[in-house]
């Protein structure tokens, strides 16, 4: 009764004192903006065909897939500019976007138009040879967003007459490819139990390809197919079966034993039964296409939580995985797994790129290529996934596999890699791979947490070493022998991915704001620029009106804190 | 600012819980009568009434809902908050972060850190995650993500030990990231970023 009248003689006050004019003229403030297409001229681009789609491998005009072809060789045909001119590389024009964050999009070039995004999801359609905007879409982000590293996006993808990109709160976009303007939305999962898209899709005989973030968070991975003209879902390919303990491994793809506690692991397994409905396996990066067999080659990334295994027993298929699907219809064809039950965050994120490679008896055979954040380059058969060869360690890769304690393990590569996210590019009259690397020396620390609901999920922590040195290096990998044939070392741990030309090139860029070009077959810097803001992008190249251009986009990195900036920058050789 | 007693703070947090917890539940016609209670104690002009209150006014919207989601489900325990949000459906929580989320962050007038302060701080920031991957460049956050820059120093101190020693249980991956953080260094992260003025960096993203 006390605090009953006591809560009496404060209602008035409150009433009175606090229910001010101020929240009344607040409410009337703006509303949530919609999504929003500015645009200052339609964009004049043609509609792209799937024989368009299918024969960018040998196409200099366009640069139409995220990782240049299906194949996702990165391999720009062009010779235009080549290891003789350039030297003479020149900015042709800046672009500046609204957004000074983290970039890492793969511009998309079809005749004189370009789209790039940035974080947040804004898409731009841009001229490929004068860099001024004709669009500029906006998306409505809804208020719940979950992503681990970043606000990221990595591009669009196009077909038909429409471009397509995921957004950060788990949504599939369709605009017109001309105007911007939104034709159809798709939620694709649930932002509120981590899901999240940083990811290009790739188009497909009428179909939109995509993964999904999230494992950080406890999600069920997944690739799934959408019908490019009404977004409906055509398939779904779940990443981790409902049965995801697999054979029990031991050891790693490359011989190491990774001191599992199998008993133990027995044990939970009866107790907790199958993790599969929280265990992760995000797919980050797109999946190559093999036209010919009509099946899809993806990697699939870490299990949840990252560190702490004791909660989710067994190999964790297929988290750190190559796998292959059936293009038609997700049903599931081979896979290979590189690290069962990881305990590191060391997984599968680069794109695999699909070329011709020696087997063991030295026979030309359709291979499959993936820079693991192990530091090693893993060499498939595409006709069921075995493992060929691997290539000698780009990093180092002392204590490798020392297990995570609470006071923390050190351990080589720290949790970046090896090979992030960033794409590989593939030289195949040379035979070589072109990766970027990192080397962060970190210790892995172990806690066990139950299952969150969707929030941050690690299992532990990863600490950064005091003191030690960090850095990177690009290093071009014979993959028919698995030999590394140069390899040069970088101020800054390497995050971006290359880019090859058939002018014997390679483009990649650094966290301080470097952009350079090696010759492919040394590895001698031929061509630096200083953007100003790290470079952090995958490049692209292309051609309008008979003259070669290369493009990147600089705008610094959020998870490893480069410089950010907002540019979008053309060179030609001048 | 207003500042009260021990007890007449007790008294005031009891009578303020009965209130909204009443008000709040109710199907009031528009979101002011959610609202203006939760000035109470967050603050008639964004400012809360001590220190161990969290700014709320430019909060991210999705990081408020889901705080009011956890407090209503107790996976975030407070005693004041956890009663207020259990008469909350997920749309009034939707709106009520959606509100305050617009409205501009009090500038707190907390100083900046010292260098030997900043430095420390910086290596812990660079050490796990780095912090900034989630938080993002100038600790603005976004979406579920907590703004830091010019909260009050002593709530979030209080907040990173209660990550630290679970306390606080409703983000274990915070309480792994905490508990690989030292308490030093805990210390220097609160003084640090309640010292930021970020005003000049927002408005480039969502």
């Amino acid at each position: 009764m006390a605090s009953y009248k006591l809560t009496g003689a404060l209602v008035s006050a409150l009433v009175i004192g606090f229910a001010g004019a101020n929240l009344h003229q607040a409410l009337a403030q703006e509303e949530t903006p919609a999504a929003a297409t500015t645009k200052h001229r339609d964009a004049p681009v043609a509609s792209v065909s799937q024989d368009q789609l299918s024969g960018a491998a040998g196409d200099e005009n366009n640069f139409l897939h995220t990782n240049g072809n299906y194949d996702q060789t990165r391999y720009y045909p062009g010779k235009q500019i080549n290891t003789s001119n350039v030297g003479k590389l020149r900015p042709a024009w800046i672009f500046q976007t609204e957004v000074k964050e983290s970039l890492e999009t793969t511009p998309i070039v079809v005749g004189e138009v370009m789209y790039v995004t940035t974080s947040f999801n804004h898409v731009y359609a841009i001229n490929a040879k004068t860099g001024e905007a004709y669009w500029h879409y906006k998306h409505k982000m809804g208020p719940v967003t979950t992503y681990c590293c970043g606000p990221n996006n990595r591009g669009v993808a196009i077909y038909g007459d429409k471009v397509f990109m995921g957004t950060l709160d788990s949504k599939l976009v369709a605009l017109d490819a001309k105007t911007g303007s939104l034709i159809w939305q798709t939620d694709i999962s649930e932002p509120e139990l981590g899901y999240s898209e940083t990811m290009a899709p790739t188009a497909v005989d009428g179909k939109i390809l995509i993964g999904t973030n999230g494992g950080e968070y406890g999600i069920r991975g997944f690739v799934r197919a959408y019908d490019a003209e009404t977004g409906k879902l055509l398939w779904n390919f779940h990443t981790i079966p409902e049965d995801s303990t697999g054979v029990w491994a031991t050891h790693d793809a490359t011989g190491k034993d990774m001191h599992r506690d199998i008993a133990a692991e027995k044990a939970a397994l009866k107790k907790l039964g199958d993790p599969y409905k929280t265990l992760g396996g995000g797919v980050w990066q797109n999946p190559a296409v093999d036209l010919k067999s009509k099946r899809i080659f993806f990697v699939v990334g870490n299990p949840s939580p990252d560190l702490d295994g004791s909660i989710r027993p067994g190999d964790n298929l297929y988290t750190n995985s190559l796998v292959s699907v059936n293009l038609d219809n997700g049903e599931y064809v081979c896979h290979f797994q590189y690290i069962a039950h990881d305990v590191w965050d060391l997984d599968a994120v680069s794109p695999p790129i699909l070329v011709d490679v020696k087997d063991k008896d030295g026979k030309t055979v359709p291979g499959v290529i993936h820079g693991g954040k192990t530091g090693n380059v893993y060499v498939h058969n595409r006709d069921d996934c075995s493992l060929i060869r691997f290539s000698e360690a780009m990093v180092d890769q002392t204590g490798m596999w020392s297990l995570p304690t609470p006071e923390g393990t050190p351990m080589l590569p720290g949790a970046n890699g090896g090979v992030e996210w960033s794409p590989m590019a593939a030289n195949p009259e040379l035979g070589l791979t072109y990766a970027v690397n990192l080397h962060q020396p970190m210790t892995y620390h172990v806690e066990s947490s139950p299952y969150p609901g969707g929030k941050l999920w690690l299992g532990g922590a990863f600490k950064v070493i005091p003191g030690s040195e960090q850095f990177g290096n690009v290093t071009a990998v014979d993959y028919n022998t698995g030999k590394i044939a140069w390899q040069k070392k970088t101020p800054l741990p390497m995050m971006g991915g290359a880019l090859a030309t058939a002018g014997g090139l390679v483009f990649t860029g650094e966290g301080d704001g470097w952009f350079r070009a090696y010759d492919a077959k040394t590895g001698d810097v031929l061509w630096s620029f200083f953007a100003g803001a790290g470079v952090n992008a995958p490049p692209a190249a292309y051609n309008v009106d008979g003259k070669q251009y290369i493009v990147v986009g600089a705008g610094g990195n959020v998870q490893l804190d480069f410089k950010r900036g907002n540019n979008i920058i053309a060179f030609t050789a001048d | 600012m207003l500042q009260l007693s021990r007890l007449a703070h007790g008294i005031f947090f009891t009578a303020a819980m009965l209130i909204c917890g009443t008000a709040l539940a109710q199907d009031t016609p528009n979101i002011a009568e959610k609202v203006k209670l939760c000035a109470t104690c967050h603050g008639e002009q964004g400012i809360p009434i001590n220190k161990q209150t969290p700014v709320i006014w430019g909060q991210n919207e999705g990081y408020l809902y889901l705080q009011l989601r956890d407090f209503k489900s107790g996976a975030r325990q407070n005693a004041l908050m956890g009663p207020l949000a259990a008469g909350l459906e997920k749309d009034d929580m939707l709106s009520i972060a959606a509100y305050f989320s617009k409205l501009k962050w009090p500038n707190l007038e907390q100083p900046s850190a010292s260098g030997d302060v900043a430095t420390k701080a910086q290596s812990a920031i660079n050490s796990v995650g780095p912090c900034t991957a989630c938080h993002l460049e100038h600790f603005q956050g976004d979406g579920s993500t907590a703004r830091l820059a010019g909260q009050w120093q002593d709530y979030l101190h209080t907040t990173m030990l209660a990550f630290r020693d679970k306390s606080r249980g409703n983000n274990p991956g915070m309480s792994d990231l905490m508990k690989a953080t030292s308490p030093e260094d805990i210390a220097a992260l609160a003084q640090y970023l309640a010292g930021l003025q970020i005003d000049a960096y927002l408005g480039h993203g969502r």
